[in-house]
């Protein structure tokens, strides 16, 4: 820490016998200790704060997924076996032969991965409890790491059921014994990774605390050590990054667990979590969701429900493989985990810091340094941010120019050497009257020595994790074989987001070892550089030096400027950009490096941001449209809001046709209006975290999952669960968490819906988000218009004054109530029955080719066209049309067959 | 043969008056007589009458389709493999030859979804709309009530079949799981009734489709054409004697078009009022000539006002002030069903067909056709790929008797074929091109089930 001009300082290396001793001894060291003859001191513990797997990894120079040689001779078969383990012998850890991970060991290990998942029968209105519910069944799937295809599949039942093809399926008699066999059969297959959709917070804690509640001593013995129990702990993981979040850890010596659900989380942002909606968005698949109430009823049932029951169970089980294939995550992580040098489980169990931290000891052991531990200041430091220039926005229908710091923050750690033992104490500077040449005085006020007389340690390490990164990009052009393109591309990406990471340790005020110092003064370079880009930028392009426009900086964000050239064509644009890159590039301290990547033609800039434009990368077709910060995926709104932002981008991006945009918005909002809106869109989803009197403010969903557990226990919502509602019309003056409904029971109904409170809460913001910057009188052009001024409310058919209403029929052509000699229509109408039919005929027709549609698809989904569908996933876009179809035909059918006497 | 009916430019325009004419024409000329025939509709399975929509699902309907042809599937094993057990999909066991009856799946890469509406990333280019959506990827699955089995082998090819064929399959279940199919069973043609060729007479059945009225394809002097010649009102004696042997008239749906673009929801402008029951009244006007003269039966099809799904119940007597008075008209259901003078005459207006066009392979329009017949299912892909109506206790597109004439209209070629069966059956198989592009109907003779066009043309000469 800090730097320092002696070479070597003498250290004290206290080994103690036991990992679990190093903290009992730090605690002493830390306190003080009485020596005599110099009375109470205490200490600054070097590295003592690092964890036993990680510390033994790096004094053996081990990094994850790495190959292990143990040379001929060196070892002896062990004389009692201490583990499951299929070859068990002892050997000096200092003989092992770590290969590095290029050529012949960069490939993969055949790992084994166990998938599975368990069903419980739980009792109604209660998500099951380990404690009373019984596992019914566990359904298991072996797969080899690079094959496609599982070469184990089976499932455990409690009690008969009936066979399924290529599966072998074991039936018990009691609980007891299915769990018993699960044991034996993890015993057997001895996995090397276990996935599953929630298993570390579900499935496995289920299993093994139901295990305890039945008193099955021998069941938790899982892992590869011989008599060893599997504990569970609640753990909460807490980091900047990922949020905090609570989960229990169950420790499995010798297998690596791998819940697919921690995954989906950590990598990627979506709108729903559920596996349904995580298989629909990566696989493209529809999964069927049987809810947990009818899954004590197929249990209760034959053989064939279960069977039923057991195919479902399968289908849970194979999906986390699938995901795990199709985006290739045990490349990736195997990659992260060699990249960094940490095991495979602490990618997932743990943050980012241990990443870091593990590659700076690593480097630190290299350069004969130790790292204090450091007291965790835990104080809410602030600094600045990084900096964005004030959007200018508008819609510009000229190509804007994207120039892009290539890692910016990288690269600046790398050119000014900001390194833990490059930072000058504020004291020192005073005191060693270093000579100016040999400083950057940061923007920040910072000072900081230049390499040449000490060279910082992370930016050696960022050095080599970019040149890596290069090669391994180079590599990837090279490579023909698709895995190891795959292995290629998990490294790149390994690497880049390892790079990027640094920057987050210094200035993570929780982490090992924070230094704000470091990071202010990253992203004082970072905005001093935004600035300079933009000035540059202005002073040189303009039409004094000989260019056709004056170009504009539009917006800049932490590490991009947005260029306006003027020019029209993106090819001008492009040529422009590359020449600008390059002679900006040019006045900055290598490495750091200005990129043109892209053209944005045309743009929407709303915000700080919150832009959208069409990505051009080469000037003869667009890439893609690209979108920020707008409500595309934001996961609170009802899907209205979703398809109306995407379709007028599209509309006003890729059509270029702001008027169709326009008339698009307002048949939404007249359909709205007219009640003619398809019900699934307009469902809210929130997740019921707490039980209603826990919440301090009432939320809409939560008051519903109360109203909804009066009216039914058995299908009322439990924490944890997703509540769907929609708002519908109340009493006036209503509060809007009084206006909740179950989107079911609002079919039932016909419970009118409140379009007023979809147009105001729901879709008036984003649209007059984007439209604001092209129409003059956005709001009043969209939201006020004739379009809004027809309005249909359907009749609620229970409740109320229904009950005192007399139902008659009414003419089908205008709506008059017919005398009781009138069946179809009064007789100003009569004359007009071959149009009217026509239109009724249509609706039916409509209705039916939808009804086929959609009832079809769900037969697809569950892969069975002689057994009913029950799936009831709310989480499916055609749920609620589903179960509207099949009531609005009927009620279409009900019409026309008026018309046949 | 061919008979075509060409009228010039010239006499075009004058045309349009002949019925206006008719009465004084019959008056110059010797009476002629036209045959009679027996008719016997069969339409009551194609009938919805009291069935709605209660929540039921599809599920039946297969069932149903299952267990008829699994009965007789059965029937059939014990003549074709008498030696090799039947078993079901689970009572599989890894290298033991068996029989297994299933209905059919097949999984289809591109098979449009609907789910594709909700995917997340909205492609820049527009989708090609595909008229064909197999891919060499697809594969068969066989399924019963007790699971599914995915099918391999060369035997069975999964560009002839499709969703909802039940068959019988001789092979073995291999170490992945897979069935090997060696061999195939369908159930063939179904029995045929012995036709009564008891008239030793020509007589003649008009089968028309796709006349469009409405349309800007169609040409209503074209139609007009046809009805004269049908109703007699064209040529001379001996045209008109043939016109007299005529005893049947069909029209194999979309009579009309209707702009439905027009029905958004909203209320209609009068003016789109009457442009949506334009098309309908002009066929009215045709129909109400011809029912004067002639039986003729309606069908509905894809494009009529009608309901969607299979089978569509009969257009509404409401669209047809004029022509229902008279008892010669009968609107039917599609598919339609009806004996003639003891010819068992079965046919649809085409959507079975195209549909099969659209998810399997084969040489022309024909061979579907016979394959419907050998499947004994008018109708497999319902209602997988084509809308159904989700009965609960019966399958009613399953073909128990085997017609004599098997008709589909609204193709896009004209074609006939007779088809042979196993026990001697014959059946007359005729692909009805659309009057609206061809000025084409099929004209079958009664007697010896034999058949041709009749084509009609109108030049004009600018």
């Amino acid at each position: 820490m800090y730097y320092q001009q002696q070479q070597s300082h003498p250290f004290l290396k206290i080994v103690v016998a036991l990992p679990t001793m190093v903290a009992g001894c730090r605690g002493i060291l830390e306190k003080g200790i009485q020596i005599d003859g110099l009375g109470m001191k205490n200490f600054l513990t070097y590295e003592s704060n690092v964890l036993f797997a990680l510390r033994f990894m790096i004094d053996c120079n081990v990094v994850g997924g790495n190959w292990i040689e143990v040379p001929a001779g060196k070892y002896r078969k062990t004389s009692k076996s201490l583990s499951n383990c299929q070859l068990e012998f002892d050997c000096l850890y200092s003989e092992l032969i770590s290969h590095a991970a290029e050529g012949e060991f960069s490939k993969m290990a055949p790992f084994r991965i166990l998938s599975f998942d368990i069903e419980c029968a739980g009792r109604k209105g209660h998500f099951p409890e380990p404690t009373h519910d019984p596992v019914i069944q566990v359904a298991n799937l072996v797969t080899l790491q690079g094959e496609d295809q599982p070469f184990v599949r089976n499932i455990m039942t409690l009690n008969s059921c009936s066979p399924i093809v290529g599966v072998d399926v074991m039936s018990f008699e009691t609980e007891r014994e299915v769990l018993i066999a699960w044991k034996e059969f993890i015993r057997e297959v001895d996995p090397d990774i276990i996935i599953g959709y929630n298993i570390c917070k579900f499935d496995l804690p289920y299993l093994i605390e139901r295990a305890a509640t039945l008193g099955i001593a021998e069941f938790p013995v899982l892992g590869r050590i011989r008599n060893s129990r599997v504990r569970i702990k609640d753990a909460t993981f807490s980091s900047r990054q990922y949020g905090t979040r609570e989960s229990k850890e169950v420790t499995v010596e010798g297998r690596v667990q791998f819940d697919l659900l921690q995954v989906m989380q950590r990598d990627y942002k979506l709108s729903s979590y559920s596996l349904n909606s995580v298989s629909a968005h990566f696989l493209s698949e529809q999964k069927e969701d049987v809810h947990h109430s009818i899954i004590s009823d197929l249990q209760n049932g034959n053989a064939e429900t279960r069977r039923r029951l057991a195919v479902y169970c399968l289908k849970d089980a194979y999906l986390p493989q699938r995901l795990l294939d199709k985006l290739m995550l045990i490349y990736n992580y195997v990659e992260m985990a060699r990249v960094t040098g940490v095991p495979l489980s602490f990618l997932l169990s743990r943050g980012q810091s241990i990443k870091v931290l593990s590659q700076l000891l690593r480097k630190a052991k290299e350069k004969n340094l130790v790292i204090p531990n450091v007291k965790r200041a835990g104080s809410e430091e602030k600094y600045e941010g990084a900096t964005v220039l004030e959007p200018k926005a508008g819609f510009y229908e000229n190509p804007i120019a994207t120039l892009d710091f290539a890692s910016l923050y990288p690269s600046i750690m790398m050119a000014y050497n900001l390194c833990y033992c490059t930072l000058v104490t504020p004291e020192d500077v005073r005191k060693l009257n270093l000579p100016p040449e040999c400083v950057n005085k940061t923007p920040s006020g910072e000072t900081f020595v230049k390499s040449n007389l000490q060279k910082g340690i992370l930016p050696e390490i960022l050095e080599e994790l970019l040149t890596a990164r290069k090669r391994a990009k180079a590599d990837l052009k090279k490579a023909k074989d698709p895995f190891e393109k795959a292995v290629l591309d998990g490294r790149q990406l390994a690497l880049k987001i390892s790079a990027n990471s640094v920057y987050g340790f210094t200035g993570a005020t929780v982490a090992q070892l924070p230094c704000l110092e470091i990071s202010s003064s990253v992203t004082s370079y970072g905005r001093q550089m935004i600035e300079h880009t933009k000035k540059l930028v202005e002073d040189k392009f303009t039409m004094l030096g000989g260019y056709e426009h004056n170009a504009e900086v539009i917006y800049g964000d932490t590490d991009s400027v947005m260029v306006q050239f003027g020019v029209s064509t993106v090819e001008a644009a492009m040529k422009l950009g590359r020449e600008a890159a390059e002679y900006i590039s040019g006045t900055f301290i290598k490495p750091i490096n200005l990129e043109f990547e892209k053209v944005y033609y045309p743009y929407l800039l709303i915000s700080k941001k919150r832009y959208a434009g069409l990505l051009w990368t080469n000037p003869d077709r667009f890439d893609k449209m690209d979108t920020k910060g707008i409500e595309t995926v934001r996961r609170d709104n009802c899907l209205l809001v979703k398809n109306l932002v995407t379709e007028c981008l599209h509309k006003i991006l890729i059509d270029r046709d702001v008027p169709s945009a326009i008339q698009f918005v307002k048949n939404t909002i007249s359909d709205l209006l007219m009640n003619r809106m398809d019900l699934s869109l307009l469902v809210i989803t929130k997740g019921l975290t707490k039980t209603g009197d826990d919440y301090e403010v009432k939320a809409a969903h939560v008051t519903l999952a109360e109203r909804m557990r009066k009216r039914d226990a058995a299908t009322a919502p439990n924490v944890g669960d997703r509540v769907p509602y929609v708002i519908v019309k109340g009493a006036k003056g209503a509060k809007a968490f009084e206006k909740s409904e179950d989107p079911i029971y609002v079919l039932e109904n016909n419970i009118p819906i409140d379009p007023q409170y979809y147009l105001e809460n729901q879709i008036s913001k984003p649209l007059l988000r984007i439209f604001e910057p092209i129409l003059k009188n956005a709001s009043k052009e969209l939201l006020q218009g004739s379009h809004t001024r027809s309005i249909s409310i359907s009749t609620p058919s229970t409740g109320g004054i229904m009950k005192f209403a007399k139902k008659q029929l009414t003419c089908i052509g205008c709506k008059t109530l017919l005398s009781n000699s009138d069946q179809t229509l009064c007789s100003n109408c009569k004359g007009r029955e071959a149009e009217l039919y026509c239109k009724s005929v249509s609706q039916v027709s409509e209705l039916e080719q939808i009804f086929g549609r959609l009832w079809t698809q769900c037969q697809e989904c569950q892969g069975s066209l002689h057994q009913d569908v029950l799936c009831t996933s709310r989480d499916c876009p055609i749920f609620y049309r589903r179960k509207k179809a099949q009531k609005d035909m009927a009620e279409a059918k009900r019409q026309l067959d008026r018309w046949s006497f | 043969m061919e008979n075509r009916v060409k009228v010039l430019a010239a006499a075009a325009a004058s045309c349009f008056c002949f019925p206006a004419m008719a009465g004084m024409e019959i008056d110059t000329v010797e009476n002629l007589q036209r045959k009679q025939s027996t008719y016997k509709s069969l339409d009551e399975t194609f009938e919805i009458q009291n069935e709605t929509y209660r929540g039921q699902q599809y599920s039946q309907i297969y069932f149903a389709r299952l267990h008829m042809m699994r009965t007789l599937l059965y029937s059939l094993v014990t003549h074709w493999k008498p030696h090799v057990p039947v078993c079901t999909v689970l009572g599989l066991e890894e290298g033991k030859e068996c029989i297994i009856v299933g209905t059919l799946y097949k999984h289809m890469k591109l098979k449009p979804c609907i789910l594709d509406e909700y995917s997340k990333e909205r492609s820049a280019v527009p989708l090609v709309k595909h008229h064909n959506f197999m891919h060499p990827d697809d594969h068969l699955v066989l399924e019963d009530e007790s699971g599914r089995v995915k099918l391999g082998g060369t035997v069975l090819s999964p560009s002839v079949y499709v969703t909802g064929v039940v068959v019988a399959l001789h092979g073995k279940e291999t170490g992945a799981g897979d069935f090997m199919v060696l061999d195939v069973l369908e159930a063939g043609l179904a029995p045929q009734i012995e036709p009564q060729l008891k008239s030793r007479e020509d007589k003649y059945v008009v089968f028309i489709s796709g006349v469009s009225a409405g349309s800007s394809l169609s040409n209503p002097l074209q139609f007009q054409l046809l009805v004269d010649h049908i109703t007699g009102h064209l040529g001379d004696e001996k045209e008109q004697g043939i016109a007299a042997e005529i005893v049947h008239v069909v029209i194999a749906g979309n009579s009309v078009e209707i702009p439905l673009g027009l029905l958004n929801g909203q209320n209609l402008a009068s003016k789109d009022q009457s442009r949506l029951s334009e098309p309908v009244q002009e066929l009215d006007i045709s129909l109400t000539q011809i029912a004067a003269g002639v039986p003729v039966d309606i069908m509905p099809g894809s494009n009529d006002p009608a309901n969607f799904s299979l089978p569509q119940q009969p257009l509404n007597r409401w669209l047809f002030p004029g022509s229902r008075a008279y008892n010669t008209f009968r609107s039917c259901t599609n598919p339609h069903c009806f004996e003639l003078d003891g010819v068992r005459i079965l046919g649809t207006s085409g959507q079975n067909i195209d549909d099969l066009k659209k998810y399997s392979e084969g040489r022309d329009g024909l061979e579907f056709m016979e394959r419907t017949l050998k499947w004994r299912h008018l109708a497999p892909t319902t209602p997988n790929t084509l809308g159904c109506y989700p009965f609960t206790d019966r399958d009613p597109f399953l073909i128990e008797s085997c017609p004599h004439v098997y008709f589909v209209g609204n193709q896009d070629k004209y074609g006939t074929r007779i088809l042979k069966g196993a026990e001697g059956q014959l059946v007359r198989l005729i692909s009805i091109p659309k009057f609206c592009n061809t000025g084409m109907v099929v004209v079958l003779n009664l007697r010896n089930l034999e058949c041709h066009t009749l084509s009609f043309e109108t030049q004009f000469s600018s």
